[in-house]
């Protein structure tokens, strides 16, 4: 396992797939702290609070964790590479778990880097727009914190993901399409007079939302942190066991 | 080294493979042949645990390949040429494999340059010919030192530089004591490479021995080339011969090239060519796997 594991790492880390999306990464994420100091006022960008949500911009990395992790492991079909993984790992259960991890691990590096990369540019750009940089260690550890808990989860449901769709196109169209419209839209039917209904706080990003306190503010339709936690614990793990069963069923061909 | 029992794979409708057995025995280079859909693929993947068979078995050392304590360094394999991520330095795929598959890391540099392609191994393989890219294939079949071979058409794309130095190699391997098990569709290429031979078709054994064994007795042939090839014809199968035609030339089986030649003389018929035909492991493919679909 620790042999498969080390093998995953560096498939990520040999490829100038990581090296695009981190530039882009970059980019985005410096585009966004300097129009988000920009273009709000001083007071609202004063309070170590305000900052805090500042600090948020670094969630992007969640979504290029998640997109990492499926062109990681749709890219094993597309390009072929299944085979010869097979071939040197022959227990599928070791390269499914071995892709989560790595899923895993390579988000929370994301992760990490992003958020420090936004720390750094708003200690360099609030100064410059006369504000001062009033971060605190303590709820910013605690933030973050959270951020690679969720970004952890969603390396791994991307890895599985991408074993259980395999084209990678289709993979991270349905990934897009559910994150930016169907969550929401069936959400909003299910809270809907007609239904009325909470399962929604079941859904992925709803999870996500519950870990980082970004999701509605109505307390009903949204679970605690650690319920968030645990439900997209669950959702990962239903992505890792759909992609064991799917690739020890099928036969590479 | 290597045993097939009685193996079988159905895909839908179709069997694939069909009770299909043979056995590869340490230190030889046995080539694995049939026509396009004779289940020669399936066969190896399954073998190397890719494909799960409907029924029957197929081992290595005794065992199923997942079975193994260190598979990839007791078997290697190669089975495509697009195993790779294009992205990808050569030197970078081996270490991702080596890593898996617990080959030592010197390992790497050592099988590269056995396949010739330490000066490549630099380069992302999206930029390799199709021979560079068979002679990685064949490297990563090679990191873990393995006592057993898997080959899947290995000549594909190499030119006559690299198919000579593919035989070479995989004599020089067999002669260390390996198994090789080598599937091509370059019968000529085999004959030059291999002890033995398995031949399958549909699915189905055909015949299994060395290739001395199963060209002997078989019908010679001779490609003859004549400006009066009609006349000549009419000549030949008086005697008794059986003729094919082959474009302008005539595929004379059942006599040898004086026989043929004295004949042209005493029609007075002009000749060309008379070349007695040396691949006569193709007419023995050709005929059993014929026979078999009638």
């Amino acid at each position: 396992m620790i042999a498969s594991l080390s093998s995953e790492w560096l498939k990520l880390r040999t490829t100038r797939t990581i090296f695009w999306l981190l530039v882009a990464l970059g980019a985005v994420i410096t585009l966004s702290v300097v129009a988000g100091v920009i273009t709000n006022d001083k007071e609202r960008i004063s309070s170590p609070h305000d900052q805090l949500d500042l600090l948020g911009i670094g969630l992007l990395a969640l979504l290029i964790a998640l997109i990492m992790g499926l062109i990681v492991s749709t890219g094993e079909f597309r390009h072929g590479t299944i085979t010869p993984t097979l071939l040197a790992t022959p227990s599928r259960a070791s390269v499914v778990i071995s892709k989560a991890i790595a899923g895993m691990l390579f988000a929370v590096a994301l992760v990490g880097l992003a958020e420090g990369l936004v720390a750094i540019e708003l200690a360099i750009v609030l100064p410059a727009k006369g504000v001062a940089f009033a971060i605190q260690s303590g709820p910013a550890a605690a933030f973050v914190g959270r951020i690679l808990i969720a970004a952890a989860l969603w390396g791994a449901i991307g890895s599985g993901l991408g074993i259980v769709i395999r084209n990678q196109i289709g993979a991270v169209v349905t990934c897009f399409v559910w994150l930016f419209f169907a969550e929401g839209l069936i959400n909003a039917i299910l809270r809907s007079h007609a239904i009325g209904s909470h399962a929604g706080r079941f859904f992925p990003l709803q999870a996500t939302g519950a870990i980082l306190d970004t999701g509605a503010r109505n307390p009903a339709d949204m679970l605690g942190r650690v319920s968030g936690i645990a439900v997209l614990v669950g959702w990962m793990l239903l992505a890792t066991f759909a992609a064991l069963v799917l690739l020890k069923r099928r036969d590479v061909s | 080294m290597i045993a097939v029992e009685n193996l079988r794979k159905r895909y839908g409708k179709t069997q694939a493979v069909d009770g299909l057995s043979f056995t590869v025995e340490p230190g030889r280079v046995v080539g694995f042949l049939g026509p396009n859909g004779a289940g020669k693929t399936t066969t190896l993947r399954i073998l190397l645990g890719l494909v799960r068979a409907t029924s029957g078995q197929a081992t290595i050392l005794g065992k199923s390949y997942a079975q193994l304590e260190r598979p990839f360094c007791q078997v290697g394999a190669v089975l495509e040429a697009s195993g790779f991520h294009p992205g990808r330095k050569a030197r970078n795929h081996l270490r991702v494999l080596a890593r898996a598959g617990h080959a030592p890391k010197t390992r790497v540099d050592e099988v590269l340059k056995i396949v010739g392609l330490e000066g490549a191994a630099k380069k992302r393989v999206g930029g390799y010919s199709l021979g560079m890219r068979q002679r990685l294939a064949l490297a990563s079949a090679l990191l873990g030192d393995p006592g057993v071979l898997i080959l899947d058409e290995p000549a594909n794309g190499l030119d006559p530089e690299g198919i000579r130095w593919l035989r070479d190699t995989l004599r020089s391997l067999a002669a260390e004591g390996r198994a090789v098990l080598i599937s091509s569709h370059v019968l000529a290429e085999v004959e030059q490479t291999v002890d033995e031979v398995v031949i399958i078709n549909k699915g189905k054994f055909v015949a299994h021995g060395s290739v001395e064994e199963l060209t002997r007795g078989a019908e010679k042939r001779v490609r003859v080339c004549s400006p009066q090839a009609e006349t000549l014809k009419k000549h030949l199968i008086t005697a008794g011969l059986k003729i094919d035609e082959d474009g302008d030339a005539l595929l004379v089986t059942g006599g040898t090239s004086s026989q043929i030649g004295e004949i042209a003389a005493k029609s007075q018929v002009i000749l060309h060519e008379l070349i007695p035909l040396a691949t006569q492991l193709e007419n023995v493919f050709f005929a059993l796997t014929t026979e078999e679909q009638g």
